[in-house]
């Protein structure tokens, strides 16, 4: 890092925001903070930061309509900070277009370790999709063209939807990935509902990847909320 | 449609019916005309059709002509005629009876079909009546459990609110403690920094025990057991007391206090009332801007009670939500879309500060400050000329009923 990532805390609890300001700047980032929606906006508009830490409830704008906002402007990366008791606010969040999320109360390493893989996606050199035909991520070797998937140096079979599954995954990894989400990138906007399409899916996909399918370390469960791919066991 | 034995009895009835009428006049036949007994007989064909509808009525207006044919007619004592001018007359108490029996017979068949028709609307409004109730205790039940979780969610949001700074401060501290420094991040916490985290998770500590404090507080109050220790003191007093304890909290504000000048001594709990009057100013600093002028005012009342207010310069409170700020776990600032900076509090300020002011028998509520601006906070205190001690603890329970 040659120059500091700019980091915007959008808290109304000024005490949590007089900690992530501290916390964050221990860590060499460059740190905002607002109190509420509106603020977080407008402080977004003016400095353009490379990440942004949003509340969900606040007065003024709440940390959907912010995230609605930014999306229309901005793919910035988003991590939310929710309370247990608010998954379906914190689904419709990530629906909206935010990258990830940290359950309120939690220890600084692990909003670290959040705020370093959002910001790692977003500075990734971006892949030339187009002529890009094989991917490489951890235990994983795709050929594209040939559709053979390699995993841990073993051939996978894989039917055409469970492919792209992977692909999709293996393209977002480390992100949350809502049911809705994922539904609608591989199967299309009619099957956002069937949930238990992307159950079956994942489970023969687990069958085949994980060595033990039972306790899975690729394709990660975020209760309530979807799934999150890692690429290395 | 009737049941058997009914009908049994009218025809029981009908034939009774005219042979008592035949037996009582028969003697007499010289004396009475026949019009007089064909009217009698008519009464009982009338009766019997009120009483048991059409067919036995038909019975009656037969026996009726029978008996009128032979028993008074002449010749007596024979079913023929010797006057044609009788037989006219027969055929026309005949007709008369089938017609009285039948018409009575409808209006009564009627009559009953309206009845019946009463009792069917009153019973389905009834149980219609019954379906309502039912339906709205249930949905009392169900707002009494949205309520029950509501208050939940206030409770964890309030206790986690805090707990998440704390966890957030400390990590910090014992990552740098630890001296973990991944993916080359260096972990550099200068002393300040330490310190700021360590008044954070002191602060917050301080918060997390006010807000279970009050929750106990609310329990108390609420389950009759505020218990008030009242004695002698001045509203003098009570003020100094809240203020001092309110000092560092209104250092930014022009505090004024205007006290009217001999004021009668008050037997009250004053470690209470002077909670309700720090709660007021705890308040009255939240809400309105710094530097912005708070003033407390004691006076006595026309009706024989003090009247103490706490008034500040802030946004005010929108009319609808006056009474709302006293339920607990209620907060303007977040459930009535006020749109405020400041931190809100527990929400259980007022609600507490209402309790202990019905405890002592007193009203509280909220006007508009002067010039219809800011908030006037305002309670009365009875003046305890008599002892009362014996009753604090039975108010106390009548303000728990109406938290």
């Amino acid at each position: 890092m040659n120059e500091k990532s700019r980091i915007l805390v959008v808290d109304d609890e000024p005490q949590l925001t007089r900690v992530l300001r501290t916390g964050l700047k221990s860590r060499g980032y460059d740190v905002r903070a607002a109190a509420d929606g509106l603020a977080g906006f407008e402080t977004f508009s003016d400095w353009q930061p490379d990440l942004v830490i949003t509340d969900l409830a606040m007065p003024n704008m709440d940390g959907l309509e912010l995230c609605r906002r930014l999306r229309s402007i901005s793919q910035v990366p988003i991590i939310i900070l929710s309370a247990k008791g608010e998954e379906k606010i914190k689904v419709e969040a990530l629906d909206l277009g935010a990258d990830d999320f940290v359950t309120k109360p939690f220890g600084i390493d692990e909003l670290l370790a959040r705020v370093r893989a959002s910001l790692r996606r977003a500075n990734a050199p971006p892949s030339n999709e187009t002529t890009q035909t094989v991917l490489e991520e951890g235990d994983f070797h795709v050929d594209l063209e040939s559709r053979n998937v390699t995993v841990r140096g073993r051939d996978i079979r894989l039917t055409p939807k469970e492919f792209d599954l992977l692909i999709y995954f293996i393209n977002h990894s480390g992100k949350v990935l809502t049911h809705h989400t994922l539904l609608a990138a591989v199967w299309g906007g009619d099957y956002v509902e069937q949930d238990q399409y992307l159950r079956v899916f994942v489970g023969n996909l687990r069958k085949k990847l994980e060595t033990n399918p039972a306790s899975p370390r690729y394709i990660l469960t975020e209760p309530w909320v979807g799934y999150r791919f890692s690429p290395n066991e | 449609m009737e049941p058997v034995n009914l009908r049994w009895a009218g025809y029981v009835g009908a034939i009774f019916g005219t042979a008592i009428v035949t037996a009582s006049l028969a003697p007499f036949h010289e004396q009475i005309n026949s019009t007089t007994v064909a009217l009698t007989f008519l009464l009982v064909v009338l009766f019997v059709a009120l009483f048991w509808g059409s067919r036995p009525a038909l019975l009656a207006s037969v026996l009726g002509v029978l008996c009128l044919n032979f028993f008074f007619l002449p010749p007596l004592y024979t079913l023929s005629i010797a006057h044609p001018q009788n037989w006219v007359a027969l055929t026309a108490f005949f007709t008369t009876a089938l017609a009285v029996g039948q018409l009575s017979a409808r209006a009564k068949r009627r009559a009953e079909e309206a009845e019946e028709g009463r009792r069917e609307i009153e019973r389905l409004y009834q149980e219609l009546q019954a379906v309502f109730e039912r339906a709205s205790q249930a949905e009392a039940l169900r707002q009494s459990e949205r309520l029950k979780s509501a208050l939940l969610d206030a409770v964890t949001h309030d206790l986690r609110t805090p707990l998440t700074s704390i966890k957030a401060s400390i990590t910090t501290l014992l990552d740098e403690v630890r001296g973990r420094s991944q993916e080359e991040q260096l972990v550099t916490l200068d002393s300040e920094s330490r310190l700021e985290m360590m008044e954070v998770i002191d602060e917050e500590s301080d918060r997390l025990n006010r807000f279970i404090g009050g929750l106990i507080e609310l329990a108390r109050i609420e389950a009759g057991e505020l218990r008030l220790r009242r004695r002698w003191g001045t509203v003098d007093e009570i003020i100094s007391t809240a203020l001092a304890r309110a000092e560092p909290l209104t250092q930014g504000h022009k505090v004024e206090v205007e006290i009217e000048p001999e004021l009668p001594v008050v037997r009250v709990d004053e470690r209470a009332v002077s909670e309700v009057v720090y709660t007021l100013i705890d308040n009255a600093t939240k809400y309105s801007p710094d530097s912005a002028k708070i003033s407390i005012t004691a006076q006595r009342s026309d009706d024989g009670t003090i009247m103490m207010a706490v008034e500040d310069q802030g946004e005010g409170v929108a009319v609808p939500l006056r009474e709302r700020v006293f339920d607990k776990f209620f907060r303007a600032t977040r459930d009535g879309d006020i749109s405020t900076h400041q931190p809100s509090g527990t929400g259980m300020g007022l609600a507490i500060a209402k309790g202990i002011v019905e405890a002592h028998e007193g009203k509280i509520w909220i006007e508009s400050g002067r010039g219809g601006k800011g908030t006037r906070v305002m309670f009365t205190l009875p003046i305890g000329d008599e002892d009362i001690t014996e009753e604090s603890e039975h108010s106390a329970a009548v303000a728990a009923k109406s938290l």
